[in-house]
């Protein structure tokens, strides 16, 4: 392969957040992310950008997000702890739309855990830490690759739909060196800026796509933010008929745009009795045991959702009608297997191969779970 | 497709972790796909280290090791937690102070970390004269292509004496061998 060079998952995330134009970073580095904050300090200087180390994980995210009022595409990375810590800041970011990029290198939990193992531990923390009613956009890729492709895409759905968006990926991912070749040059979408007149310029007032435009602070639109439920001038307000507009458009801008945002790999499902459902670094395992039990004639397949929120739920449900067995491989005691439930229906059995000791899913633990969920069909 | 797994572990602060970085991105260096892997302990030093390198002919779908080709084993406690999980084609190459007391014929004790003392008056090249053994002993990287990857990962200040750990260690087999 031409060009290829062997690149860490973390450096692909950094490499892809500067091809996507981040310019502001700040975070408290965290086993296994630190090396996303260590190559920032590296590289976001000379790409004219500005790196902050703060004294913790609420201040980090505080931080991005006043720098993104100010017009920088930012983004922060930690590891569950720290994810914990950044919970009210993102239902702050969520409330006041305001872009920005969280990385999740997801290690063994709860608390400080396993800190250099593996774990999909944090995945519905990742659509229901923080309090309230809100959507997530939660990306979840498994290659190095793919990190980069994804990190891009990121910020370019946090800057199209004005919220937080959060790249979730495992230690293996964030660790492993693999041979890639990068673009070189990605699409960047920024977000909406306003164009009329800033004395009668209403900062919530959105268009039928439900994105407001936004001016960055000094731009000379006058706008106030607050994560305190807000009419369209950006001001609190308890009436109802306000605060429930409020919560709906920012869910709807959300669901009403899944297919700009839900990607989806499926591999051999056409005559599949068993799928499996398996993401991140679990989906490298999956596509390999498929592939082993078709040799052995077992009729199997795999959706990996890149994409875990919103769920597909349409998309899994539709294989779920197709196949005998569902078996949901993740690595916790069983998080994304109640979604896949509510998505069946009823139309598949529904089997886990959960595992939560800070080791890998292997290909041949699944060739073997593939064979045991035949079994038990017939 | 044609797949070799290898895996060094050792101790922290033996270069374990930038030995298979070193291979496999001599791997790519000539042409193939590589993965390097990495298992390392909460501690910042001492502790258990390691490093697996899967090297392939195409895209290599499961990343990580899954039957080791060579073990090589740099500290005791690396021998008696990886010799164990061997198949039986597969060969251990283990540090000569802790030599397991089980040794099958296909496997070969070499001094690694006494070797890379002599080199550096330390044990930070122990990775790198493992390498060496590595490549004497299965040819899965040119010798020269493994000497431009380490010129191309290790400072330059330390270039010289690290080509010296290279070829100290692809020596300890030809002298094995004779």
């Amino acid at each position: 392969m031409s060009g290829a060079k062997l690149v860490q998952g973390n450096e692909a995330c950094v490499r892809g957040a500067l091809a996507a134009g981040c310019n502001f970073y700040a975070g408290y580095p965290i086993t296994p992310s630190s090396e996303i904050a260590e190559l920032m300090v590296r590289f976001l200087p000379d790409a004219g950008g500005v790196f902050v180390q703060m004294e913790d994980e609420i201040a980090s995210l505080a931080t991005v997000i006043g720098a993104s009022l100010a017009g920088s595409r930012a983004m922060t990375a930690t590891s569950g702890p720290g994810f914990s810590l950044m919970q009210e800041h993102i239902g702050f970011a969520t409330m006041a739309e305001v872009p920005c990029v969280v990385v999740n290198v997801m290690r063994g939990g709860p608390s400080t855990g396993l800190p250099t193992s593996p774990s999909q531990g944090d995945v519905m923390q990742a659509r229901w830490g923080t309090h309230g009613d809100h959507p997530s956009i939660v990306l979840a890729p498994s290659s190095v690759g793919e990190v980069f492709n994804l990190t891009v895409k990121a910020f370019n759905l946090a800057e199209r739909f004005r919220t937080p968006v959060t790249l979730i990926y495992d230690e293996i991912i964030g660790h492993t060196r693999e041979s890639v070749v990068f673009p070189d040059s990605v699409d960047v979408i920024s977000r909406p800026r306003p164009n009329g007149d800033p004395s009668t310029f209403l900062p919530k007032a959105a268009p039928p796509d439900g994105v407001p435009p936004m001016p960055a602070f000094g731009d000379g639109y006058r706008f106030h933010v607050t994560g305190l439920t807000h009419d369209e001038r950006g001001f609190p307000t308890t009436d109802p008929g306000q605060a429930g507009a409020l919560i709906t458009r920012i869910h709807d801008k959300v669901t009403n745009h899944q297919e700009e945002i839900t990607e989806i790999e499926t591999l051999m499902l056409d005559d599949a009795e068993i799928a499996i459902f398996a993401y991140g670094i679990v989906g490298r395992s999956a596509h390999e045991a498929v592939l082993r039990a078709r040799e052995a004639g077992i009729r199997v397949g795999m959706i990996r959702p890149l994409t875990l929120w919103p769920f597909p739920y349409h998309q899994v449900g539709e294989v779920a009608a197709q196949v005998d067995t569902l078996l949901v491989a993740e690595m916790n005691l069983g998080q994304l297997i109640g979604e896949v439930e509510r998505a069946a229906a009823g139309r598949s059995e529904i089997v886990g191969h959960l595992r939560a000791d800070g080791e890998p899913i292997t290909p041949t633990d699944l060739v073997a779970a593939i064979s045991g969920a035949g079994a038990v069909r017939t | 497709m044609d797949r070799s797994e290898y895996r060094i572990a050792g101790a922290g602060g033996q270069g374990v972790v930038t030995a298979g970085r070193i291979l496999a991105e001599a791997a790519i260096l000539s042409g193939a796909e590589a993965i390097h892997n990495q298992v390392y302990g909460p501690q910042s030093r001492g502790g258990a280290s390691r490093s697996d390198v899967v090297i392939a002919t195409e895209r290599i779908g499961y990343p990580l090791a899954e039957e080791i080709d060579l073990l090589v084993a740099l500290s005791g406690e690396a021998c008696s937690r990886y010799h164990p999980e061997l198949a039986d084609r597969s060969r251990l190459v283990v540090d000569s102070r802790c030599v397991p007391t089980d040794l099958r014929t296909s496997d070969r004790p070499y001094p690694i970390v006494d070797t890379a003392r002599s080199v550096s008056g330390g044990q930070l090249v122990s990775g790198v004269v493992a390498l060496g053994v590595l490549q004497a002993l299965t040819g899965v990287v040119e010798a020269a292509t493994l000497c431009r990857a380490v010129a191309d990962r290790v400072p330059t200040r330390h270039c010289e004496m690290n080509l010296e750990a290279l070829e100290a260690g692809m020596r300890l087999v030809a002298g094995d061998e004779r």
